[in-house]
Order: C-alpha cells, then structure tokens, then sequence
C-alpha cells in the first residue's frame, strides 16, 4: 500500500519509512513562524524550557504583520516588547515594518517553505504553506516555543481526502470561488475536520501559484489539518530564484489510499459569495445581484497577492468606485506592493478611488485598519465572515473572491464580474 | 474522579466568541482570559467574571467546539481559568483541540445522545481512567472515545511545556 504526500512528508520527517493514519509522530520542522502580537510569548514559553538559543537562528521566522504600523499606544508597545526580544534572540529572519508583509505570504514569498517538509506557525492560516507542496499547520504559542527549543512538533497522522479539480477556468472565476464552493459543499468542520486535503488534478496543473495559495489557505476553514498541491512545473519556477535549498518532487502514490475522493468539474463554477455568519453559507453571485453594501476591502493572506490586484485593475480600469462604497485594498507584503506599483495597477486604483494601505493583517481580523462599524455592510476578499469578525458586532460581512468585489464596488452592489462591462 | 455542573453549549460555539477579539492581544493567563470568557456566546457572560462566576466544572457540547479558526490559546486557559475541568463534545475544531491537549485540558468526544440528554445546571462524574460520563442528576451514564497514551501522558505531565521541558533536563530524546 502507498502513501499519500502528506503522509510521506510525514514519514520523512519523522525518520520513517512508512506512517498510517491515527499514528502518532514527532517530526522534524522546517520553518516555525511567529509574529507579533503572540511572537514575544512564544519566546518566554522557549526560554522557560531551559534554553537559551533556538534551534536554528535561519529558521525561525519572525514577522510583524497584525499590529504594523501601530494604530494604538498598546499596539506600540507591544511591538517594541516583540523587536527586544526578537533581537535578543539573534533571528536571521525578522520582517519588521518597512520589510513586512502578513506572514503567510512572506514564509512562502521569500523562500522558508520547502517542498516536502512541514512548516509551522502561530496563526491559523499557515494551512497556505501548502501551495508549495508543504505540510503547513497551524500551532499555538505552546506548540511553536517546543519547535524552537526542539526543532520538532507533534502530529497525528491524518486521513487524506483528494479533490481531483477538473474542467477550464471559466474568466473572473477564480481559486477563492473553488474554495468557497467545497466549503459549501462539504460544510464548515464537518467530513473534513482533522483531514488532509489534497488537490489535484488538470483545473490545479493550471492554477498559478496564488491561487493555490488561496486554496491551501482556506482549508483550515474547512476544519481540515492542512491543504496540499504536489509540487510541479508551477511551483519548480517559482521557487527557482526564492531558494537555494534543495528540494525534490514529492508526490502521492498512485496506490495511496484516501479516505474519500471527490470529482469537481470547475468548467461551470460561478462566482460565489459566502453570506455574513458562517462559511458554509453560501450562494452563486446570481442570488445577490443589486445586493447594496458600503465597504470593499481586498487584501489579507487569502487574495492580497500581486495576481489578485492585476485582476482588480483589469476591472477597474477608467472606472470609479461607486459614491457610496469606500475601497480598501491592502497588499499581502512589501514585495506584493512593490510589484503592484511597477506594473502600474496601484495607479489604476487609486484613480478609480481606491484607498491603499500599507501590507498588514489590516482589518481583516478586526485590529487594524479599515475595521468595520455597527451597520456596515463589507463585501470582502478576505478569508472569514463570522460576527464581529471585521469590528462591530453589527457589521455583515460577505465573503467572495477580488473579481467579484472589483465589478461590485463599481456598480455599488453585487455584480457578476463576467457579466459587468470591462 | 471529577465531580461538578455543567453548562450546555449550543452547536458551533466558535474561539471567536470564546474569547471576543478585544482580548485576543492579552496576555496567555488563566486568570486573566477567564474573566471575560465566554462573552462572545451569550449576553449574560459578557461581563467580568460572568461565565465563571457560575462554578461550572464541565461544557457539554455538540458539533464543532472552539471552532471558526483561530489558534490562540486564550480560549483554553480561559476555560481552565474559569474552572472547567472537562469538555464534551460530538466534535472538536482541530486547532483548539491540540491546544487542549498541549495543556492537559481534557476534550473529550463523546456522542449526540450525550448532549441531548444533559441539562445546563446538571451535576455530572468524569471517571477519566474508565473514560465513563456519568450525568448524576438525570441517572444516565455515557462512554468516551478513550484518549490516546500520548495525550494521557502529556496532560499527566500537566502540559506539554512540562513533558518537553523535563526532557530536555533529562537529555532525553523527543521521538
């Protein structure tokens, strides 16, 4: 009996030959992440294990992305606790204000998640490292101050589930609808909760980089352990000037056994829309159409990448944001800005009336800016819609893909992207 | 042999409302996450202390527990803090899950029945050896999914932090 890549990364890491579902495995960590608001605790919890230095000075990564720049005296403070600390650690690897960027983004941008091992951080999104073909989980402070001490962390080995994605990507249609409709689909924390997914298939060999990001990141709002697409041509050329690592083509094999397999045919996926509340909640575009909302926002780890905004300034392009919505969109790094601005798409969107702000978690976990009032109805890019999730309470939050918010912040209501005239 | 009340969630109660995001940023104490526990689930908690000053021991609850995302570790030295000794669940949310693990805190999967059949108030009996529920008031007993020896061993430790810190003093292996 084969294994699948999860479970061969697992072995691998864990110094093993072969691995099965329910056994339980220390294994070795490529990348512990941490950041701000929890970095400094994991360093006291480290430190309280009885060591002084980290496992690897290179390898654990320190970013600065929930609280940059801050907004409060609180936020300030706790961010000078976080760079004493961090310095005082010696870390080879600290993107602070100026190089930061929301830290999923970073581990995968700049080159800390290798092919074929695992990766962890202190946020529930470190589910996206495996766009890369990475086992990517996310762990508490407990969990990441153990990996720094020890340079391992403890797993069960996870049943795995295969989506095997086919048909053609239809325009305006784009990874984060593929997400949002398996979320439907399979409802939030069902099947899936404590699965492997693992995506493949032609619709995937097709799907850049950022939108397997995308994909991967989501998985850990399906309840699932990680998300996983086996590295290829795709992930070969993006990595080629973001490591110097070595690392070889993991896949899954072809008698894996999995513990549910299912067919999805893309070719007819339509936009779709997660309502205010609950992920698993949610509709085609064509059942919110005139739907009026007052805020726009793309940005965070889900759809802040370079694609998302050159799809956003396609859209927008000699157009203006409608009088009653306000726009924000938020760039996932440094990087991600800085390419955006060359290709010209910031220049676009700031003349359709587009606020930008500088790369954060931004108001996407309701700390930062562009937070959401009591009244506000958000149609965001971001990754989750439950209340109070965005700021008040009283806010509605809907969730869908840059596309989708593009032509809708347009219109001022929900638009169908490929129906809107571009 | 634990002992106390309990308090009856209701399905997909999430982190987020566990712990409410004004206190995500707070420091990981048990004492300070549990005074605003729970605020985020009813009205009647989102005042200091409001969940804990109600003495419950255990949370019996359906689908999803601590769910939604989030990994932050408020949510169960919140829970502990407040005093809750035991959760049970139909199903867990993953990250919450291996945080309660990580501090010894048991959650423990048990059946639809056993959230049906208990009354917020209701004065229940963990037998943890055994993996027994017993739901004093109402005269019914219910079975667990036994733990595995690795999560046994780490809550018997009092924590992972304990189980990794003592190897490391003993310069064994972790494996």
């Amino acid at each position: 009996m084969g294994m699948t890549i999860t479970e061969k990364i697992m072995a691998r890491s864990s110094g093993r030959d072969k691995v099965v579902p329910g056994e339980l495995v220390w294994t070795d960590i490529e990348s512990v992440m941490t950041m701000d608001f929890l970095g400094k605790q994991c360093f006291d919890k480290f430190r309280s294990l009885g060591k002084t230095e980290v496992f690897d000075k290179n390898k654990v990564i320190c970013v600065s992305d929930h609280l940059v720049p801050p907004p409060t005296q609180k936020f300030a403070n706790m961010l000078n606790e976080w760079r004493e600390v961090v310095k005082q650690h010696d870390i080879a690897n600290f993107y602070d204000l100026g190089r930061q960027g929301i830290a999923h983004q970073i581990m995968v941008e700049q080159g800390h998640v290798l092919p074929g091992t695992i990766s962890i951080g202190t946020d529930s999104h470190a589910n996206t490292y495996g766009a890369v073909g990475a086992v990517g989980n996310a762990i508490g402070v407990t969990d990441a101050a153990v990996a720094m001490a020890t340079g391992k962390a403890w797993f069960r080995i996870p049943k795995t589930v295969k989506f095997n994605i086919t048909g053609k990507w239809q325009p305006w249609v784009m990874a984060k609808d593929l997400s949002l409709h398996i979320m439907g689909m399979m409802h939030w924390n069902g099947h899936l909760l404590y699965k492997s997914l693992e995506f493949t298939g032609p619709a995937i060999s097709s799907l850049s980089m950022a939108g397997r990001m995308t994909l991967c990141n989501m998985t850990v709002d399906l309840g699932a352990k990680n998300g996983i697409v086996a590295p290829d041509v795709v992930t070969e050329r993006y990595l080629r000037n973001r490591t110097n690592e070595k690392w070889d083509f993991v896949t899954s094999d072809d008698d894996a056994k999995y513990d549910m397999v299912y067919d999805i045919d893309i070719s007819d996926l339509a936009p779709t829309i997660a309502l205010p509340g609950k992920l698993d909640d949610t509709v085609t575009v064509d059942k919110l159409i005139g739907k009026k909302f007052n805020k726009a926002f793309v940005g965070t780890c889900t759809n802040g990448r370079l694609e998302d905004i050159a799809t956003m300034a396609e859209i927008m392009k000699d157009k203006q944001v409608h009088r009653d919505v306000n726009m924000i969109l938020v760039p996932a790094s440094q990087t991600v800005y800085l390419e955006a601005l060359q290709a010209g798409h910031l220049e676009t969107l700031i003349k359709a009336g587009v606020a930008i702000d500088t790369p954060s978690c931004a108001s996407c976990a309701g700390l930062h800016t562009g937070v959401a009032g009591d009244g506000d109805i958000v149609l965001s890019a971001g990754n989750r819609n439950m209340t109070g999730r965005m700021g008040s309470r009283e806010a509605k939050v809907y969730l869908t893909s840059p596309s989708v918010v593009a032509a809708s912040a347009i219109r001022g209501e929900i638009t169908d992207p490929r129906t809107f005239d571009i | 042999m634990i002992k106390g009340k309990c308090w009856v969630a209701d399905d997909y109660v999430m982190a987020y409302d566990i712990i409410i995001s004004e206190y995500w940023t707070s420091p990981i104490d048990p004492v300070e996450n549990s005074k605003m526990v729970m605020a985020g689930v009813k009205d009647e908690f989102n005042k200091e202390n409001g969940f804990k000053d109600n003495d419950f021991t255990f949370i019996v609850a359906n689908h999803n527990f601590a769910g939604g995302g989030k990994s932050i570790e408020h949510v169960i030295t919140g829970l502990m803090g407040a005093g809750i000794r035991a959760v049970f669940a139909t199903s867990f949310a993953r990250l919450q899950f291996r945080n309660a693990i990580n501090y010894g805190l048991p959650f423990i999967t048990s059946d639809d029945e056993m959230h049906l059949g208990c009354e917020t108030g209701d004065e229940l009996e963990y037998d943890a050896d055994k993996g027994i529920i017993r739901n004093i008031t109402k005269g019914t007993e219910f079975t667990s999914i036994p733990a595995a020896p690795f999560v046994s061993e780490v809550a018997a430790s009092g924590g992972l932090m304990n189980f990794v810190r003592d190897k490391i003093a003993k310069g064994e292996p972790i494996e």
